[in-house]
């Protein structure tokens, strides 16, 4: 396993809530599961906590995340990760789930 | 039931639930964020989930409230560890304390080997947690509709409960249709033969030796429908019940021990048309079975 915490300059996230809290994936083999949290503070940072089962990829997680970061108003919220081994573009799509049912609540 | 409605067996734990109940009825306890993970995965260095592969909470089905729980079959296979059955006795003994019914939507193979006897004493004590209820004629039902289905511990779990609603999807047994075939031979079991393992352990099977109480379309509406006739029911266990019980389970050796094709249980159990009974919908091949075609 290899863990590594980051925060992301981002936009204030500014729609309202549905709830909380949003959850996107599942921890299977080459996928992830992504916990996205409305915490408010910092306003306009995006804090990342990422636990992953294969270790040497710290620079293409940093990328991804840095990319959606600068994409999407995730200022205010708490990203935490459970990875099995998912690929970047997985990652991404997960983020942007997790984003979307955070703004328009689950379905 | 409408056509553009997903399959249920393709949903998520918390998709299926939320298809389920009355909308937006759905509390979650112990939800994610809370990050009740399990200690002996993280020991294990193997990634953990937040919610330990089980979504259990409160809800309302037609206004009457209910306690659920739904497994996670893609993470560790819907394994129970210590935290993911101790979230599943909770949720029962709940139910035996506030007489509030108790749905169960399985996807598991059993035990997580990498916590086994957590595991196996977690199941254990669900199962007395079951027992409680039905001692209080509380009802408590089993959904089986996956083919990862309800097996080893998770398989008897279900069998504790009042009543199981499967799906033609489902499936459920004690060992696996692989570990049979290791243990008695290709012979006895192909495990590759996929006509041979759906027409042992899958939803036709078990609803025409009696094993599920409903056999219905894979859509939420259909599993809820099943769901609420049943609410109405309990099963409780007395000495008279098990006594039948039993006396039926040794008709059914004494009848089918011996025999090596399915064909002939479906035929003796009043199947006549057995390539018309494979090939029918859940509710098709159901009504087929009761008017003994």
């Amino acid at each position: 396993m290899e863990k590594f915490t980051k925060a992301f300059p981002s936009r204030p996230f500014a729609s309202r809530t549905a709830k909380p809290w949003a959850l996107a994936g599942v921890v299977g083999s080459g996928n992830l599961e992504v916990l996205l949290e409305h915490v408010g503070k910092p306003g306009n940072r995006m804090e990342c906590h990422v636990a992953t089962s294969i270790p040497g990829y710290k620079a293409s997680w940093l990328a991804a995340l840095s990319d959606f970061a600068s994409n999407y108003p995730a200022g205010g919220t708490r990203i935490t990760i459970n990875d099995q081994g998912a690929p970047p573009v997985l990652v991404n799509l997960r983020l942007r789930q997790a984003f979307d049912h955070l703004v328009k609540g689950d379905r | 039931m409408t056509s553009k409605s997903p399959l249920f067996h393709e949903q998520t734990a918390r998709q299926r639930i939320a298809a389920l109940v009355d909308p937006g009825s759905f509390a979650e306890f112990l939800p994610p964020p809370e990050r009740i993970t399990s200690p002996y995965l993280a020991q294990l260095d193997i990634p953990v989930s937040f919610d330990d592969g089980v979504v259990i909470g409160k809800a309302k089905i037609g206004g009457r409230k209910v306690y659920l729980a739904a497994q996670v079959g893609q993470f560790v296979g819907g394994a129970v560890g210590e935290i993911h059955g101790a979230k599943l006795t909770g949720l029962f003994k709940a139910a035996a304390r506030d007489g509030v019914p108790c749905i169960v939507v399985i996807e598991s193979g059993g035990v997580r080997l990498h916590e086994g006897s957590a595991g196996e004493i977690a199941i254990a004590e669900t199962m007395r947690a079951i027992f409680e209820c039905r001692a209080k004629k509380v009802p408590t039902i089993a959904v089986i509709a996956t083919d990862i289905g309800a097996y080893g511990g998770m398989g008897m779990l279900s069998t504790c409960c009042d009543f199981r609603v499967m799906t033609e999807h489902g499936r459920l047994g004690i060992s696996g249709p692989i570990v049979i075939e290791k243990w008695m031979g290709k012979k006895a079991y192909d495990s590759s033969n996929r006509a041979l393992v759906w027409k042992t352990s899958g939803g036709k099977t078990k609803y025409l030796l009696g094993d599920a109480d409903a056999l219905v379309h894979d859509r939420a509406e259909a599993i809820r429908d099943a769901i609420s006739g049943l609410l109405k029911k309990s099963s409780p266990v007395t000495l008279k019940a098990v006594k039948a019980r039993q006396a039926a389970l040794a008709k059914r050796l004494k009848r089918f021990g011996e025999t090596a094709d399915p064909d002939a249980v479906w035929k003796g159990m009043g199947v006549r048309d057995v390539a018309a009974g494979a090939l029918a919908s859940g509710p098709a091949f159901a009504a087929m079975a009761k008017r003994g075609k």
